[in-house]
């Protein structure tokens, strides 16, 4: 039986009631597979922490660091079992149970919508990977049962002009109206999940399936081609994840990321596969969802309280999943499928960003973990999400438990009683956790070598490898104090403000924008060092990988965000032979300088945005006096004399601002504040100065009356 | 067309001779440019007439700014020029914005064609006409609707304990001295086991 035959043969198999218990079978030795090896680990780890602190002696403080380690320990042999599972499925070459084996290039489409949220994005590049995928589907011959919906949140009027004109412009380059659709919320109420259920309302009905994709996402037609048949093929599938990889970073920082996700993560997604298949999760976007089972199990409830732990949830992904699978439907990663993408953060302070929202979200999370008739293994993705902030501050816990606890033994001169074997095998097996899947994909790259040399080679492969391993390591710290802030403020009941916007250039963020923000670390970091050389200066050489961490944290947050060093290493295949799809430059035909004051001044942008409004059925008086107000000062005072939210409301009233466009235009310089003077003169033409003169246009009118005659 | 050049010249002297009707020539211009009008007799003819209409007009309205009175003929020397791109059906208040639309999806590189829809074949008139700016279909509505969140009795226990304990996580100081208490609890117990 060749290839695609054995896959039309799993196909039909899909959904028989031999092969569903088989499956079932299949997937719970897998299970119980995972979590005795897991379980096996930290055992031994923890009899090893036992048989270190028994030696020392048992304290209140010693039971408290034991506890924590256990878990701390636990969650690390989660992560390297699933490595080590994963590297074994790829060696094998042949994973049985993976959704991508059910793929039939000979099953039908069905209408499906291309949903992209965005907030204040880019417009060239929200539109830009829009339209990407769209000449890649146009380009397949599958564009007919394809919507595309750019879901705008943005708040910024500027943005919200520049997204409008953009879409007309995409349109209009791709011949898309009545493909490519655009809509806007003046209200962004609940966030990105309310987005899409904004979505799921106004249009649930026309599509089977929805891709959501992020603003930075990229996917290829023949992904998402591929993930519709997958669809169409696995009818309890409700959402089918995709494995997307980093792509477009330009920073020291963000190539070190998509070098490590790339080089690192294909284990552990087969890994992940190997013992969830069914019972997955979900990113929030680069993922296909069936809809009808979406809008009836995915409403999103409020949570008790108030934020930033109650109120609104704020990171929907994980927990539509859960919900999707307590209607009874399956959530699929789809690991090994090609052509999904995203972007990442540009700098470690960009990355710290966004965690803090991500923190909040996940910590939001515990009311799931808490709820009734959630799924086991929902529940260990929720807590997973959880920990992946949390355990900062356990760790830092631990390891203040740890110091005060070589500060007692110190005092008490009892340093050098411990079981030094024991010790060694427990440091030794840290690293193996720690490092070991790091060693296990560079054994897997190295096994293909097509796949290395897509790399830039094995010198380049392991020296990048190196530099990253030195650069996590130096970064750790970092993160593990901001992610401790996150958490902390968050449990407190309070948010985590950022002061400074961090502006980038080649040369990296400024200095002073980053001392503004990570001074108290290197600060924190010296105080450490100097207690733990008070403890032993063996004990300072313990903790110095964290110290250095601290101490350095400022350059290296520089460093993070500069552009033109390490060109030659941590090359990815996407980056040496980009697909087509990432190739593609979508360059927007839009006016440089303020977007809102185009709105009113140009007469293509206004005319694309008032026809755009809905006209107001039935007349507000208190809503017009405001409306004419706001016009009446923006005439008198120019455009910066309103705030965004005024702004926005006069942007919502298009009769209004077809009257101003009209009325500034025709107004005398002298009549009218100075500034709509000078925003008119940006529309004069480069050409002006080379009109014809009279003497040239009764020339041009001559040769024309013949013709005309 | 009986436009000889001694009046396009006698035109041209009498804007420029005056500031107002400068500052008026030139904002006209600005908007052609804005439109993306290139540079030809069509654009030329369009300034012509509309300033010698206003200048007619000034005759009868010497205190309307000539800025204006311009403006104004030039709006209806375009809605002249492009009203057979618009349905019959369009409201006059709107009509303007959608010939500016109608410009605006048939600009190319060389500009708008204001002048040169005769180039357009029917079928494209056709379209123009037809064309209704919309971002979005139609709506085909569907609900959503949330389910409450149901506690377990594990849960249910937590935030009863948690709703004990957040006075003290919203206080800053007393959380601090809860924390380092407890912190200092286990040093001094295990200090003088």
């Amino acid at each position: 039986m060749n290839g695609k035959d054995r896959s039309k043969r799993f196909v039909e198999l899909v959904g028989s009631a031999t092969f569903e218990e088989a499956f079932q079978r299949k997937v719970r030795q897998r299970r119980w597979g995972v979590a005795l090896v897991t379980v096996g680990i930290s055992v031994v780890g923890l009899w090893l922490m036992f048989d270190i602190v028994g030696a020392r002696g048992w304290t209140p403080l010693a039971v408290a660091e034991t506890g924590l380690f256990g878990l701390l320990f636990t969650s690390l042999s989660f992560g390297f079992t699933q490595a080590f599972l994963g590297y074994l499925v790829l060696a094998e070459g042949q994973e049985r149970l993976k959704i991508t084996n059910t793929l039939d290039e000979d099953t039908t489409l069905a209408s499906t919508a291309v949903v992209m949220p965005v907030f204040n994005e880019n417009a060239e590049t929200v539109f830009g990977n829009i339209c990407a995928l769209y000449n890649s589907l146009r380009e397949r011959g599958e564009l007919d049962l394809y919507d595309f919906y750019i879901l705008s949140d943005s708040t910024d009027p500027a943005k919200a002009v520049e997204e409008e004109l953009a879409w007309s412009d995409i349109c209009r380059q791709t011949s898309g109206f009545g493909k490519i659709h655009y809509r806007r919320r003046k209200l962004p109420v609940n966030r990105k999940s309310g987005n899409v259920a904004d979505f799921c309302r106004r249009w649930g009905h026309r599509h089977r399936y929805m891709v959501v994709l992020d603003a930075d996402s990229v996917m290829t037609g023949a992904a998402v081609s591929s993930l519709v048949r997958l669809m169409e093929t696995n009818p309890r599938a409700g959402i089918i994840q995709t494995m997307p990889r980093l792509v477009k970073a330009e920073t020291v920082f963000g190539r070190i990321q998509q070098f490590a996700s790339r080089l690192y993560s294909p284990i552990f997604a087969a890994g992940l596969n190997f013992w969830q298949q069914g019972a997955g999760n979900y990113w929030g976007h680069n993922a296909i969802i069936r809809v009808s089972p979406f809008l009836a199990s995915c409403g999103l409830p409020a949570l008790p309280g108030r934020e930033p732990l109650g109120g609104r949830v704020l990171s929907h992904d994980f927990v539509e999943a859960a919900l999707m699978r307590n209607a009874g439907s399956e959530v699929w990663f789809a690991y090994d499928l090609d052509g999904s993408y995203e972007g990442l953060p540009p700098n470690l302070t960009e990355y710290v960003k966004r965690d803090r929202r991500w923190c909040q979200g996940n910590l939001q999370h515990m009311w799931f973990f808490l709820a009734q008739n959630i799924r086991p293994i929902s529940r260990i993705h929720l807590v997973q999400g959880i920990l992946a902030y949390s355990s900062a501050p356990l760790l830092v816990l631990f390891l203040l438990l740890g110091a005060f606890q070589a500060g007692i033994d110190h005092l008490r001169e009892k340093i050098g009683t411990f079981p030094a074997a024991s010790a060694a095998v427990l440091f030794l097996m840290t690293l193996t956790l720690l490092f070991g899947p790091k060693v296990l994909s560079l054994l897997h790259l190295f096994s293909r070598p097509k796949e290395l040399a897509a790399f830039g080679g094995p010198v380049r492969v392991l020296l990048g490898v190196i530099l990253e391993t030195l650069f996590s390591i130096f970064t750790a710290p970092v993160l593990i104090w901001f992610h401790t802030r996150f958490v902390l403020r968050n449990i407190a009941g309070k948010t985590v403000t950022w002061h400074t916007q961090t502006r980038d250039g080649r040369a990296g963020p400024r200095w002073l924008d980053i001392i503004a923000e990570y001074w108290p670390l290197p600060v924190v970091g010296a105080g450490l060092g100097a207690v733990a050389w008070w403890i032993a200066p063996s004990y300072l050489a313990w903790v110095s990988p964290i110290l250095l961490g601290l101490l350095l944290a400022i350059p290296i947050a520089q460093f993070s965000g500069r552009v033109d060093s390490f060109r030659q290493l941590f090359l990815t295949p996407e980056e040496l032979q980009p697909p087509g799809e990432l190739c593609a430059r979508f360059k927007l035909q839009l006016r440089d300088g303020d977007q809102f004051v185009h709105a009113l001044l140009d007469p293509f942008y206004n005319a694309v945005h008032v026809s755009l409004q809905r006209r107001r059925e039935t007349s507000a008086p208190c809503v017009d006096g405001y409306i004419v107000s706001l016009a009446d000062r923006l005439f008198k005072e120019g455009p910066e004399s309103l705030t965004p939210q005024q702004k926005r409301a006069l942007l919502g009233d298009g009769e209004t601002l077809g009257r101003l466009h009209n009325l500034i235009w025709k107004t005398p310089s002298g009549l009218m504040n100075p500034a709509w003077a000078r925003a008119l003169a940006q529309y004069r033409s480069s050409r002006r100065g080379v009109r014809p003169q009279p003497e040239a246009i009764e020339a041009m009118l001559a040769s024309e009356r013949p013709a005309a005659a | 067309m009986a436009i000889s050049p001694e009046y396009i010249a006698l035109l041209r002297v009498g804007i420029r001779s005056s500031p107002e009707w400068k500052e008026a020539w030139d904002r006209i211009n600005d908007y052609l440019d804005a439109l993306k009008t290139p540079e030809s007799i069509d654009r030329e003819l369009i300034l012509l007439s509309s300033f010698e209409r206003a200048i007619a007009r000034k005759r009868q309205e010497p205190f309307t700014p000539a800025t204006e009175l311009a403006f104004d003929e030039v709006q209806k020397n375009l809605d002249h020029s492009l009203r057979h791109l618009i349905d019959q059906g369009v409201p006059d208040d709107c009509r303007l914005i959608e010939e500016r639309v109608r410009l605006y999806l048939t600009e190319n590189v060389d500009g708008n064609i204001l002048g040169r829809t005769a180039e357009l074949s029917e079928e494209v008139l056709h379209a123009l006409r037809d064309v209704k700016l919309q971002a979005a279909p139609n709506l085909q509505v569907a609900s959503i609707t949330a389910r409450p969140l149901e506690l377990s009795s594990a849960g249910k226990g937590f935030v009863s304990l948690a709703a004990k304990l957040s006075p003290i996580g919203a206080n800053r100081i007393l959380g601090w001295v809860i924390g380092l208490a407890i912190l200092g609890l286990l040093v001094f117990a295990s200090l003088y086991r």
